[in-house]
């Protein structure tokens, strides 16, 4: 074989969280090896605009902030679907995140004492910044959050972010192979061994053995084609590798977020950090509907709320007709030039490169966008795969549930370093632990298979165009699995997307020059990204409810009483649709009620708390899960929320 | 636009390996030859504003030509200015010719790029720096061939100044004067001059524009107003040479001659 | 407001309606390093424009539509990544932020030069950008370790908008492809690592002394290696002020010959 590599860990995925668990990883002195599509700095967690979440309580809209509140916020925001354990990790150690990262160098916006003025809920207002506070991180407002708590470095916080930690891992020296794409899991069935590589440079395979193996590829929102904010190389593929295991189970992957601005129709994302800082949302009329709709937050209820009503409005006949389909605005113009160029400058920059408009003179065409992926693989709390051992995930990629069926804006920066951090130290642990040697002949055997994968598609006669199946799958996924979804529409999609892999088992390539050949490379990953959508599709059809950002026209209501669980689809190997099961969200700490906005029906929950909770551990055990280093709830802090409630109200 | 075949260069150098950093071990020395190739440079400009200055004397007549530069021979400025002046230009020389690509291969490189962004017909849209297209790489390329006109030129001239300043060789007697320099213009050195003159003014406006760009003062001002002082700069003795040039050849009266009452 | 709205649309509408479409021709650099067979060349293509048509969706239509192995490099699609820097009829630029509506009816396309040849248009920035980051040592040299109990280090807003504006490159390689000395000397570290020197010259994060970046920077791999071409500042598709960094750290390298240096 041409290109075998073995070393300690392998990360497939050079974004936040991979970098940041692979710096865990090395500074405990073990061996590591990153993988990527393209350079690390080029991730696609470079292009997170707005802000990263962390309960610093550092500006007087933040007081009394505390990692209680934020955990309230990320359970309310995930619709009572997270995993409230993992909320806890997170919102304990998103300050702490947020600090390590000031110390590798990012330029956090900082607090400036004096007068500042702001926009909130459509008025400016100034406010008197203490100064025993300046020049502390300093946050702006966000979707879903009782405070402001979103840090940021002006609106590029992904790029400075990615950047600091870029820096970290090349100070720490570790390797990283970039154009480097992992097409495959090499396992035993029990135990992830490492990957099978091909090289983005020359086309060859390779195979790269670990004892510890992480998916951090991101989010795969391009199973929705270019109805996407996310970027050309999120296509899952870590995702559709762990899936095709049949034994790795994906979690909730019908809960797919969709952003309310994402530019229309290019799909570029303009941040949350716009309605953030005082920016609002017309219709055709030029009036603020949200106001009227969502009178306690307006612009600022969470994501799915708010797209949900922009939606809606569309529907009624008030979006704004142009040649590419109706949208609606987003109002800047009050935020003025020197707001626009400073504070939300990479927003200032796409509106002119992409649209030739001047925000603070003209209005941005906006429209709700697919824009991340709640699902993935699903992980235990150290995040180690279901039903293999060696296997991690960490990021977007992964279903380590903070997110549940909606993820509040910022939050998912911030659990990139969460998880890369506590991952990836459980990985250094658990390498002390094993001694595992891989079988050689497993490795032929992987390699092989692939080999043939490739080949086929090389030998096929002539057929369809991959771009054209890609197109229809598009259309199905943004058309029947948007924003709103109902029962036939969702019929029709499994059934639609079953005719498209059909398709393309008779698709061919165009061409067959060697090397790195785009569309080959293309080829192969549309094939998981099929995989990815009938999941999600089969997930929503399942579901006959509206959580979060699962939102059904037939089933409008939250079931607490059947519903308070987590898809878990599983593709036995050689079947031809995926198998779901469900186990219970995890522990609860804070009972289901009321979100505070976005009011909608719900079922309660008949089953007490302590009957859901005594049955949590043996249910989510039998679905897979493996042991984690510490017993399940040990870091939950229950009750520890009930004294922040009262704060968070106000 | 380039040719396909140019693109790749197969005879490009191997960049420096992973992990190795750069310490300069003689920065000191850098700086020093750094600031000796501008100074010198800005220095030789200066002279040549001044230089100019004299040699516009003309215009006011040969004989208040003929004082001037009598009273710089008596009062020894003249003399030691050759020798300043010979050993800045060879400073300089050596300095700044350091920064031009040894090698032909290297110089076809840079040559392709500049041509290409010269042409480069984009109209760009946005902030203040992307509205123009980019001619300041070309223009180097224009400031190197200036360059070894004046050292060919240029060399040929401080020697015979030298020759004229010490030496009884050209006229009446040692030192410059009016008719000599008319006559040996006329003669046929004004073929000499006219390329020098604009190559040195030119080499010495961009220069000047550039080195306020290295150094900061001139990022304080816009591209389009550093280079319309440039131009302003350029053209006046551009115009002033020329006219000097002319009166030198003989082809003219001096101008201005009657403001002294100088008749020709 | 409703009356701008309506307008804005109007004026859209009539932007897309005015434009009678183009048939643009593309003539693009093709070799293919893995294919033996394989001749750098110029290889041409027509297509019909659209309104709002980026180089993105340009050369994606072509993949898929005329020419299945053409190789190009896009990752954000949104100026923010840095993937897609090539030559533009001669100019370095991001490609996904080009709009066909600015070029002229015949687009010339060469990978960026100046960096290794993947194939086609695509050009390997990421090992040079590492190497850069190297060899400058990119990163803070922090001076105390991080204390995952304590309040993070204050700093003046200002100072952090600072630090902010030159840490915004994207790594696209437009001004080192640009530059006719990093063209003509691979140990040049320039612009983007003459920026990057400077942004962790001005945090107070790092320890490094005067004498550590005097060292880094006084040399012809250094600052002084730049020659005044501007091309940098010209290209640079974030309009960072890179002439205002390189007279910044000639300053510095002055300042610290008085001092000293070494
Ligand atoms: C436009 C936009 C704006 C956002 N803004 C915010 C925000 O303001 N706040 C916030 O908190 N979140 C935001 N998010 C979400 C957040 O940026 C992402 O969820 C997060 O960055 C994901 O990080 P990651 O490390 O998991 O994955 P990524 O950064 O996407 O990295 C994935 C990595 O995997 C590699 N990879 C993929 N497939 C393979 C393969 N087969 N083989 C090898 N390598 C592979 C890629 O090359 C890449 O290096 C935003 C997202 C988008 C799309
Ligand atoms: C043999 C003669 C000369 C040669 C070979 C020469 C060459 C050069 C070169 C190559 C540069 C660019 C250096 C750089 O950018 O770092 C330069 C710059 C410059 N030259 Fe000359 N030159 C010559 C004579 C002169 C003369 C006679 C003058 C003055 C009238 C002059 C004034 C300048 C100035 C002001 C600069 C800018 C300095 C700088 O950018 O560092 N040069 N010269
Ligand atoms: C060393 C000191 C110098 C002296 C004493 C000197 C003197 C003179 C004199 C006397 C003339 C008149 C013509 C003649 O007599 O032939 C002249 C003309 C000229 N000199 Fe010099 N020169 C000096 C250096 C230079 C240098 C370094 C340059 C440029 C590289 C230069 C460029 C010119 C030009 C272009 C003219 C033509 C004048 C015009 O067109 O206006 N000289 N110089
Ligand atoms: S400095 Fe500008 S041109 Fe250079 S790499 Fe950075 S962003 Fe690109
Ligand atoms: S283009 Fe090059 S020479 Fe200097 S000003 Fe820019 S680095
Ligand atoms: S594709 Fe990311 S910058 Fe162009």
């Amino acid at each position: 074989m041409s290109d075998l590599q073995r070393t300690d860990v392998l990360v497939i995925g050079a974004g936040l969280a991979g970098e940041r668990c692979a710096m865990e990883v090395a500074a405990s002195g073990r061996e590591c090896v990153i993988l990527s599509l393209v350079p690390p700095r080029r991730s696609h967690s470079c292009a997170a605009q707005g802000g990263m979440q962390a309960a610093l309580g550092n500006c007087v809209k933040a007081e009394g902030d505390s990692p209680d509140v934020h955990f309230l916020d990320t359970v309310r925001g995930s619709d009572w679907g997270a995993d409230q354990e993992v909320a806890r990790i997170f919102a304990d150690n998103a300050p702490i995140a947020v600090r390590e990262l000031a110390h590798f160098g990012v330029p956090w916006t900082r607090v400036r004492a004096g007068t500042n003025h702001y926009f909130i809920k459509g008025e400016q207002v100034a406010i008197e910044e203490p100064k025993e506070k300046a020049g502390l991180i300093m946050h702006r407002d966000f979707g879903g959050t009782a405070k402001w708590r979103a840090c940021y470095a002006a609106a590029g916080t992904g790029h400075a972010a990615l950047y600091a930690i870029d820096s970290e891992v090349i100070r720490l020296g570790i390797t990283v192979r970039d154009r480097m794409e992992a097409i495959a899991l090499i396992h035993d069935g029990e135990r992830c061994h490492g990957a099978v590589t091909r090289c983005l440079r020359t086309g060859r395979l390779g195979a790269i053995l670990a004892r510890a193996t992480v998916i951090a590829t991101g989010g795969h929102g391009r199973i929705y084609g270019k109805y996407t904010t996310n970027a050309t190389i999120n296509e899952g593929a870590g995702a559709a590798i762990a899936l095709a295991t049949g034994r790795v189970p994906l979690g909730n992957m019908e809960a797919v977020q969709f952003h309310p601005t994402g530019l229309w129709p290019s799909g570029i994302l303009v941040t949350e950090g716009c309605r953030g800082d005082g920016g609002y949302l017309l219709n055709s009329a030029g009036e603020r509907f949200l106001v009227a709709l969502e009178p306690e937050k307006q612009e600022l209820a969470s994501r799915d709320v708010v797209s949900r009503h922009m939606m809606n409005e569309i529907r009624e006949g008030r979006g704004v007709d142009s040649p590419n389909g109706p949208h609606l605005w987003l109002d800047l113009r009050h935020l003025g030039e020197a707001h626009l160029t400073t504070r939300l400058r990479e927003v200032y920059e796409i509106c002119r490169d992409f649209l030739g408009v001047e925000p603070w003179n003209e209005l941005v065409p906006v429209r709700p966008t697919q824009h991340y992926s709640m699902g993935g693989m699903r992980v235990n709390k150290d995040g180690e795969a279901y039903g293999m051992s060696g296997l991690y995930a960490v990021g977007e990629a992964a279903c380590w549930d903070m997110h549940g069926f909606n993820r509040l804006g910022g939050n998912s920066l911030a659990e990139t370093l969460v998880a890369g951090r506590v991952v990836g130290r459980r990985i250094a642990d658990a390498l002390e632990r094993t001694a595992t040697s891989a079988d050689i002949a497993l490795v032929d055997q992987a390699v092989e298979g692939q080999t043939r994968r490739l080949r086929s598609w090389a030998d096929r006669p002539e057929g369809g165009s991959v771009y054209e199946i890609r197109d229809a799958m598009a259309e199905i996924m943004m058309n029947r699995l948007g924003v709103f979804r109902t029962g036939d529409e969702l019929d029709s999609a499994v059934a639609d997307l079953r005719v498209l892999r059909e398709r393309l088992r008779d698709a061919s390539l165009r061409s067959t020059s060697p090397g790195p050949n785009p569309e080959i490379g293309f080829a192969i990953r549309l094939e998981g990204m099929l995989d990815l959508a009938l999941v999600t599709a089969e997930g929503a059809r399942a579901r006959t409810e509206s959580r979060g950002a699962h939102s059904r026209l037939d089933y409008p209501a939250r079931d607490d009483e059947r519903w308070l669980n987590r898809t878990l689809a599983r593709w036995p190997v050689d079947a031809d649709g995926p198998v779901l099961d469900y186990e219970p969200v995890g522990l609860l700490d804070l009972p289901p009620g009321e979100r505070g906005y976005g009011h909608a029906k719900r079922v309660e929950m008949e089953m007490s708390l302590e009957d859901y909770n005594a049955v949590v551990e043996a249910a989510q055990r039998e679905q897979g899960r493996l042991a984690s280093a510490e017993a399940i709830g040990s870091q939950l802090r229950e009750g520890a929320w009930r004294a922040a409630e009262d704060g968070s109200k106000a | 636009m380039r040719e396909a075949t140019r693109v790749i260069d197969r005879m490009r150098t191997d960049p420096p390996p992973r992990g190795s950093r750069i310490t300069a071990p003689d920065g000191r020395k850098q700086v020093l030859y750094e600031v000796l190739a501008s100074g010198s440079g800005a220095v030789l400009a200066v002279f040549m504003w001044g230089h100019m200055f004299f040699v516009a004397s003309i215009l006011l007549g040969t004989r208040t030509f003929d004082t001037i530069a009598q009273w710089m021979e008596h009062v020894y400025v003249a003399q030691p200015t050759v020798f300043i002046v010979l050993a800045l230009f060879v400073l300089h020389a050596v300095l700044a010719g350091r920064k031009v690509p040894a090698q032909l291969r290297e110089r076809k490189r840079a040559f392709a790029l500049a041509s290409d962004l010269k042409q480069s017909t984009r109209r760009w849209t946005g902030g203040d720096a992307l509205t123009r297209p980019h001619a300041e790489s070309w223009i180097w390329i224009w400031q190197v061939r200036s360059a070894l006109l004046i050292g060919i030129l240029g060399s040929f001239h401080i020697l015979l100044m030298g020759l004229d300043i010490f030496s009884d060789l050209f006229g009446r007697m040692e030192g410059i004067e009016a008719v000599s320099s008319m006559a040996r213009t006329r003669a046929g050195l004004v073929w000499l001059y006219l390329p020098l003159l604009i190559a040195v003014e030119f080499h010495a406006s961009v220069g000047l524009l550039r080195l306020a760009v290295k150094w900061g003062p001139g990022n304080r001002l816009s591209r389009r107003t550093l280079w319309r002082i440039e131009h302003v700069i350029f053209w006046s003795f551009i115009g002033l040479g020329l006219l000097v040039l002319v009166v030198l050849a003989g082809w003219i009266d001096p101008p201005l001659a009657f403001l002294t009452g100088d008749g020709p | 407001m409703s009356e701008t709205s309506a307008e804005q649309v109007a004026s859209t509408e009539a932007l897309v309606a005015e434009r009678k479409p183009r048939r643009l021709k593309f003539r693009i650099f093709r070799y293919n390093p893995q294919d033996p067979n394989s001749e750098p060349r110029m290889q041409e293509y027509r297509l019909e424009e659209t309104p709002f048509m980026t180089l993105f969706i340009a050369l994606n239509r072509l993949r898929e539509e005329q020419e299945a192995d053409l190789q190009f490099d896009f990752a954000c699609r949104s100026a923010v990544c840095g993937s897609c820097g090539m030559l533009v009829n001669g100019r370095p630029t991001l490609a996904c932020k080009t709009l066909t509506s600015d070029l002229p009816r015949v687009i010339h396309l060469h990978p960026l030069p100046s960096f290794q040849l993947v194939g086609d248009l695509s050009v390997d920035t990421g090992s040079w950008f590492r190497g850069m980051s190297e060899r400058v040592q990119a990163w803070v040299h922090e001076r105390a370790p991080f204390d995952p109990e304590a309040q993070e280090e204050r700093m003046d807003d200002e100072l952090a908008q600072a630090i902010y504006e030159s840490d915004r490159c994207i790594e696209c390689g437009c001004c080192v492809a640009a530059c006719g000395v990093a063209a003509t000397n691979d140990e040049f570290v320039a612009p983007a690592g003459m920026n990057r020197i400077a942004r962790f010259m001005m945090d107070p994060r790092d320890g490094r002394g005067r004498r550590d970046w005097f060292d880094v920077i006084s040399s012809d791999e250094g600052v002084f290696g730049c020659i005044g071409l501007m091309a940098c500042q010209d290209v640079c598709p974030k309009e960072l002020p890179l002439l205002e960094v390189y007279a910044y750290l000639r300053r510095k390298a002055l300042g610290g010959w008085f001092l000293g240096g070494k």
